[in-house]
């Protein structure tokens, strides 16, 4: 077990305000939680996921190691550290796992990135590493963006599903923001769901999903 | 009447590709993600599998592996994606579907590989 040491209120500010006010551990203590991250045995790693929260880079060796994780227990592991650090530079890389070939990667980054993107104190604007994604040049991370907000409890996401759908050229990310307009809009979408209809009137499917959301919040 | 299990986690695809296919005749079913498309494979046999690449849980590809790993009898499937993640073709392909179609599908165009994956073209 990792010998750690008290620190004072001071010492602790930096990160702890984010992570919980707990006591760091000493930098002996980080490299063995480093070093049990890359374990052979799950066990291992999984322990050294919990454990290496108030480390150092904690989020790069974490997002690294998931990245390349076979056992679910240690990833899910991970991802709870990770949620829990809610560190801007971690949430960033993990942002990076939308762009990987592993399709249960991707998912539990959207899921993760739903939780942190959806915390906080961030009234009205899009959260930063959402409006990152949402401007990626590669229309399939803006997909993977509009899932993340379907993950979020925010009461912003209408809000922000109406700019997409208003400025997104690519019609299979306006195609998914539509999905989730047909759960959440509100009277607010109905008339940028009557422009999407104009702007891709040939579309069979936008036609389908503008009318049926148009047709819910009539419902509402 | 042919049986046909949509894959999709999106409610608003399911709907639309649910309709395109009913009104030529065919009977659908729906499941939400991968899991759920494994216990209705396990409860009765498809004559078509309809599977959404990207889901939770059990994505479409684990579905399709995850089918072969269990011996359920796997009838033909068509895999669809969004444009870009073309780059799950050559997986889907792996993972044992028969074709792979972009996202949004038009409804003469599903109707056209439903029919030629169950053997109907020239119906």
């Amino acid at each position: 077990m990792a010998l750690v040491r008290t620190k004072t209120a001071g010492e602790d500010a930096g990160r702890a305000g984010q992570a919980g006010a707990a006591a760091l551990p000493e930098a002996a203590d980080c490299v063995d939680l480093a070093d049990g991250l890359e374990s052979a045995e799950a066990s291992v790693r999984r322990h050294a996921a919990k454990e290496i929260l108030r480390c150092p880079n904690a989020g790069a060796a974490l997002v690294s190691r998931l990245k390349r994780e076979q056992d679910i227990a240690v990833r899910a592991a991970i991802l709870t550290t990770l949620i829990r650090l809610d560190d801007p530079a971690a949430t960033a890389e993990l942002a990076g796992c939308l762009r990987s070939e592993d399709v249960a990667l991707r998912n539990e980054a959207i899921e993760a990135l739903g939780v942190l993107a959806g915390t906080g104190d961030r009234a009205g604007a899009v959260p930063p590493v959402l409006a990152s994604l949402l401007a990626d040049a590669d229309p399939d991370v803006r997909i993977f963006a509009v899932n993340v907000m379907g993950s979020m409890a925010h009461p912003d996401v209408e809000r922000w599903l109406i700019q997409v759908i208003e400025s997104d050229a690519h019609l299979n990310v306006c195609a998914t923001a539509l999905d989730l307009l047909c759960e959440v809009g509100t009277e607010a979408s109905i008339d940028s769901l009557v422009r999407i209809k104009v702007r891709f009137a040939a579309e069979a499917f936008i036609q389908f999903a503008a009318d049926l959301a148009l047709k819910r919040i009539g419902e509402i | 009447m042919k049986r046909v299990l949509i894959v999709d986690d999106a409610a608003t695809v399911r709907m639309y590709h649910r309709g395109v296919l009913e009104s030529r005749g065919f009977a659908v079913e729906e499941a939400l993600n991968g899991i759920e498309a494994l216990e209705k494979a396990l409860e009765t046999p498809f004559d078509l599998l309809l599977v959404d690449v990207n889901m939770p849980r059990l994505d479409g590809l684990g579905f399709l592996k995850e089918m072969r790993r269990q011996q359920i009898p796997q009838p033909p499937a068509i895999m669809v994606s969004t444009e870009a993640a073309a780059r799950d073709e050559m997986a889907a392909c792996h993972a044992g579907a028969n074709c792979y179609l972009v996202k949004p599908v038009r409804p003469l165009q599903l109707l056209a590989h439903a029919r030629l994956m169950l053997g109907e073209a020239n119906q």
